[in-house]
């Protein structure tokens, strides 16, 4: 019963946070920032509906695959981001007018320069 | 083959955890058929250089730290980042910066760019060319030499710990 209890809890904050990461998306100003709310809450979001997933069935088969897809969302969302905001950046999508500093742009128009020269 | 032998039982874990239930059956079909998948996939793992089973398992409590530091570190990201999207007005100041790196091995890389990822404010984007700096996004650029710093001393030492 307090295992039940416990797993609604962790479900409901899971839920929140899911929520929270879609409100980000929605009024962050530009891909970056964006991708900051996806993948930081979207990972606890998704793992808290695991771990819930995991407390409500124990250790059967259907938890422990739970716990698995848990992990490796855990490995690979980070992977993602960084796909995304490189490709992105390399597109030529600008940083928000906000931002302050962009050294990354500072390096890859140097190489850029370079590669037209060849 | 030592390194065969030690992936192979790592790949063999995985599948148990894959197939939903752990027991000996499972975990002995998963070593058979591991060394089938390891071999397409050579060139991506370090099979030149020596390994030890001595200095994997040294490394354990390590990693254990890791984890813990790791799991403190996304909560606070977490409440951080919806602290930010819950703000009637939001006032950020982001921008790309350049952290310097210690780390030299590809795991090492790998797993300071992921950590980075999910820690408080924090993006990698990119890797430079000779494998010394990281390009970060930070949600609050104001200050990219504590940025740095901060990176240095809180995330790096456990990496280093952990997977060099």
């Amino acid at each position: 019963m307090a295992l039940e209890m416990l797993s609604n809890g962790i479900l409901i904050i899971g839920l929140f946070f899911v929520f929270l990461a879609m409100l980000g998306l929605a009024r962050l100003p530009d891909v970056y920032n964006r991708l900051h709310a996806t993948t930081k809450i979207g990972t606890l979001g998704a793992f808290s509906v695991m771990l819930s997933i995991l407390l409500k069935v124990g250790f059967s088969p259907m938890g422990v695959k739970a716990i698995t897809v848990a992990l490796f969302i855990l490995i690979t969302s980070p992977v993602a981001a960084h796909m995304i905001s490189r490709a992105a950046h390399r597109h030529g999508v600008g940083l928000c007018k906000e931002s302050v500093i962009d050294e990354y742009g500072k390096a890859c128009s140097a190489a850029c320069s370079v590669d037209e020269d060849e | 083959m030592k390194r065969y032998i030690a992936y192979s039982a790592i790949l063999g874990l995985v599948w148990c955890f894959v197939h939903g239930t752990v027991n000996v059956n499972n975990f002995v079909l998963g070593v058979i058929i591991a060394p089938f998948i390891i071999r397409p996939f050579k060139t991506l793992f370090p099979f030149d250089q020596d390994f030890s089973f001595v200095n994997a398992i040294k490394k354990i409590p390590a990693q254990i730290t890791f984890l813990y530091v790791l799991i403190k570190e996304i909560i606070k990201a977490n409440v951080m980042v919806a602290k930010i999207v819950l703000q009637p007005k939001i006032d950020i100041k982001p921008g790309i910066i350049a952290v310097p790196i210690d780390s030299k091995t590809d795991l090492g890389i790998t797993a300071i760019a992921n950590t980075i990822t999910l820690t408080p404010g924090t993006l990698t984007i990119d890797v430079s060319d000779d494998r010394s700096i990281l390009y970060v996004h930070a949600i609050d650029a104001t200050d990219p030499e504590g940025v740095a710093q901060s990176i240095k001393d809180d995330l790096e030492k456990y990496t280093m710990e952990a997977f060099e």
